[in-house]
């Protein structure tokens, strides 16, 4: 248990993608000022954006006790998605790894963060049927949160309301929520969100907070609750921007309002949702120095429009002709564990003799020939690194949900060399000396196996002064 | 490192080599048996029951050396099954001419078969073992096609020229294959039609690809001093070299996609066993392993025909047509004669075969003497070379 509970680190990945039109036949610009949803890439879900959220915070040494992932979208039954997460971040095994399920467990991950020191990973990806009502009020992203610290804010006090409501759910093997009238259950939301934030405010000693964030599954009751409790409506614009993100939600709406708080100042959160969940925070005195990555604000300014045919083919909901060819093989699991420094760290072997770089790592250099002594050569992390393309193709006959992809082979600056998909980016805009960057990426689902590893992505400026 | 010519020349006696074709209605087995009853008919005073040794070649059309023995029924031969990628069919001939040159045998038989069109796909579709994933899901026009970018920006060559350049290619080779009965594509093509075609990977569209096709072919070797025995016009293996690269293009930085290392490495021990010292003046013709166009564009600079950053211009000024100073590909190459894999490389050889006893009719290059077959497999970067020089003298 912290000294203090709070949040000493935060990260936000919001997706390269935006949607702003769900019409099947539109004829003319979408409506102004209407909502967007975020969209993630066709390569990415929960577990690829929980890393690529908590890799911005694990490269600065945030390193928690357990690593918790909360979803309503996990990748595999059964299976801890965490621990892929884990894997991926490169973490010290005696950290466990944790999944929690339901649209409450957000804000749950949010408490055990602030209260018992731990790493968490909140990420959906959430899809409706086409053309439902919300369907651009869905949206995909992720945040990491780390404790033990109270750099971004210190948790002044905190209230559950526990409500058992059919509002939104769906049976194992379903993809879409089904969801109860909401004008009944934002009825019940609102009681319930109310009751949390009145306790939480008596906790804390306080009449009112400077920032009121207001997260829930059910629009109507967010938007009553922010009046209520006299939001600025910061949360609702991100929202608006976004969609509601599920589980992750109640932390990427805290990231945004930390993103822009003032050191001192009072935020009350609270998430509704299969109950309430109220946390007032005190925003720390190094708030700015605790965010990894760029600001949400940032990233979504940093996003490009995707129709809405690719839309649906990225997410399966419109299947499309692929090429005339078999599918990409499945990984195997020895092979997996026995190369995981490769496949989930990225890291290459450094040669003894020579000091170049081999990739997938091996005993024997594959520049100058030598072979390393003792089992195992000395490795070096490439998945922060540049990588600066050396020749660039694209593959037209890709299985991927995509008309083509680009295929690098880039040089690591400092030594390595990888052969990698290109991501995030048209694949006529690579070009021969581009700089690139690591991203965990899902390549293919072959025989109920995802096929995680990394790809390369245009090289993101830094353009927040950090 | 040694890498010496063979303690007894070798020569090859007899040939024998399917059209390549969608044989829908031949097996692999078929094929072989086809390719191996020419190759023997057409030997004077022996018959299979002579031969000593086999090997067969294959990617994927067969386990074993009973991939031969069982459609020809062998009855107490020892056959070796061969699987080196692309270069199966040469890697077939390279372990017979050993053992034949050995003194293990007298007479040996090298062959190689593929059948390819049974999968469904258009492409080719290799099983590998078990692996963690984290390959790049390479189509084989994918892996070849980073030469084009590579090689443009290395040189200076414009847009315009390279795709010039590769359509020649393609246009050059189809014009070869038209005058070859066995090829799989026996017509010319526009360049419009080379570059309308649908895209599949970079710069390369369908007919900048090899065809895939099924076929087989064959060859019997005896020792040089045996050969007249079986035949007026045998051909004699000059020199060979061969390199399994070993993947460093991919695994560490430093290579740059402008060239394969392992068939520069494989043409100088080929070169040096055969005494050739200008290969630019001395080859009479070449076979070389065109399964994209822009892999026979580096290769002529890596074989020694064009100088550096020269060859695109080369291909251009018509110096590898049929008619040129070295003409390249003169059976349609594997462009339009087809590339049944664990069989390319002996058809290579029997072009080179049929050019040097002056058998060639239409596509006869005029007093040819010394013919180079070239066969790889892998991608850049990654692969491995086979380069032979073939001559009608010893």
């Amino acid at each position: 248990m912290p000294d203090q509970p709070g949040i000493d680190g935060y990260a936000v990945h919001l997706p390269a993608y935006a949607l702003h039109d769900n019409r099947l036949d539109a004829s003319g610009p979408p409506r102004p000022g209407g909502p967007v949803r975020s969209v993630a890439a066709y390569d990415e879900d929960t577990v690829t954006m929980a890393v690529e959220a908590m890799r911005q915070l694990t490269a600065a040494g945030h390193v928690g006790r357990q690593l918790l992932l909360a979803t309503t979208s996990a990748p595999y039954e059964a299976k801890t998605s965490a621990g892929v997460v884990h894997a991926a971040l490169g973490l010290d095994p005696a950290v466990s790894a944790v999944d929690l399920r339901g649209h409450r467990c957000g804000a749950t991950a949010l408490d055990l963060v602030a209260c018992s020191g731990a790493a968490a990973m909140m990420a959906d990806l959430r899809t409706t049927r086409p053309g439902a009502p919300d369907e651009l009020a869905q949206g995909d992203g992720a945040a990491a949160f780390v404790g033990g610290g109270t750099r971004a804010a210190t948790l002044l006090a905190r209230a559950g309301h526990t409500t058992e409501i059919l509002e939104r759910w769906r049976l194992p093997g379903e993809r879409h929520d089904r969801v109860w009238d909401e004008r009944f259950t934002a009825d019940v939301l609102v009681t319930a969100g109310l009751d949390a934030a009145r306790r939480a405010f008596t906790l804390a000693s306080l009449d009112t907070v400077d920032e009121v964030v207001v997260s829930s599954s059910n629009a109507r009751a967010a938007a009553a609750l922010r009046r209520t409790l006299g939001g600025s409506g910061a949360d609702a614009k991100v929202e608006r921007a976004t969609g509601f993100t599920g589980a992750a939600h109640p932390a990427l709406l805290l990231a945004a309002a930390l993103d822009e708080a003032q050191p001192g100042r009072t935020i009350l959160l609270l998430s509704a949702t299969e109950g309430a969940d109220a946390f007032v925070w005190r925003v720390g005195d190094e708030v700015r120095a605790a965010r990894g990555g760029a600001s949400v604000r940032e990233q979504l300014a940093a996003r490009r429009p995707v129709g809405y045919g690719r839309y649906l083919r990225w997410r399966g909901l419109l299947e499309v002709q692929g090429p005339a060819r078999p599918a990409s093989p499945a990984p195997a699991s020895p092979p997996m564990v026995r190369r995981s420094g490769w496949k989930f760290r990225l890291e290459g072997s450094r040669c003894a003799a020579c000091a170049k770089v081999t990739t997938p790592p091996a005993k024997v250099c594959a520049s100058c020939g030598t072979a390393a002594s003792g089992q195992t050569p000395a490795t070096v992390p490439l998945r922060d690194k540049t990588a600066r393309v050396v020749s660039v193709t694209t593959d037209h006959l890709t299985t991927m949900p995509e008309p083509a992809v680009a295929v690098v082979v880039a040089d690591v600056d400092g030594g390595g060399r990888l052969s990698m998909y290109a991501t995030d980016v048209a694949p006529g805009d690579v070009a021969v000396g581009m700089a690139m960057t690591p991203t965990f990426r899902r390549l293919w689902t072959t025989d109920s196996i995802h096929n995680y590893f990394w790809k390369l992505r245009p090289r993101k400026e830094a353009t927040d002064g950090q | 490192m040694a890498s010496r010519r063979m303690a007894h020349d070798v020569a090859i006696v007899a040939m024998g080599c399917t059209p390549f074709r969608d044989h829908w209605h031949r097996s692999a087995d078929d094929l072989l048996v086809d390719a191996v009853h020419e190759c023997v008919g057409s030997l004077s005073g022996a018959t299979l029951d002579d031969v000593d040794a086999f090997w067969v070649g294959t990617q994927g059309s067969g386990m074993s050396g009973q991939t031969l023995a069982r459609p020809l029924r062998l009855v107490g031969k020892p056959v070796t099954r061969v699987e080196n990628y692309c270069a199966t069919g040469s890697e077939s001939l390279r372990n017979a001419a050993f053992a034949v040159a050995s003194g293990a045998y007298d007479m040996v038989m090298a062959t190689g078969v593929e059948k390819l069109k049974d999968s469904a796909y258009s492409g080719l579709a290799a099983v590998y073992p078990p692996a963690d994933g984290t390959d790049v899901d390479w189509t084989a026009p994918a892996g070849f096609s980073l030469l084009a970018p590579a090689y443009q920006q290395a040189y200076g060559v414009g847009a315009r020229d390279m795709r010039d350049a590769l359509t020649k290619v393609a246009m050059k080779n189809h014009e070869n294959g038209a005058l070859n009965e066995r090829a799989q594509f026996r017509k010319a093509v526009s360049a419009e039609a080379v570059e309308n075609a649908p895209r599949v990977a970079g710069q390369l569209g369908v007919l900048d690809c090899s065809g895939v096709s099924d076929g087989a072919a064959a060859a019997i070797l005896v020792r040089a001093e045996d050969a007249y025995r079986y035949t007026d016009k045998p051909v004699f293996l000059r020199g060979m070299g061969f390199v399994a690269g070993s993947g460093a293009g991919l695994a560490t930085d430093g290579y740059d996609f402008t060239t394969f290392p392992e068939v520069v490495q494989a043409a100088r021990q080929a070169y040096d066993q055969a005494g050739v010292t200008d290969p630019a003046t001395q080859i009479s013709l070449a076979e070389v392993h065109d399964c994209f166009t822009p892999t026979e564009v580096v290769l002529m600079e890596d074989l020694g025909f064009s100088e550096r950053g020269k060859a695109w211009r080369d291909i251009l000024d018509g110096r590898y047509d049929l008619g040129g100073a070295l003409p390249v590909n003169t059976d349609g190459g594997l462009k339009s004669f087809g590339h049944p894999i664990g069989a390319t490389g002996l058809r290579m050889m029997f072009e080179c075969f049929t050019q040097l006893r002056g058998a060639a009719g239409a596509r006869q290059v005029p007093d040819a003497r010394l013919a180079l077959a070239q066969n790889l497999g892998g991608q850049p970067g990654s692969c491995v070379a086979f380069v032979a020089v073939l001559g009608s003298q010893r």
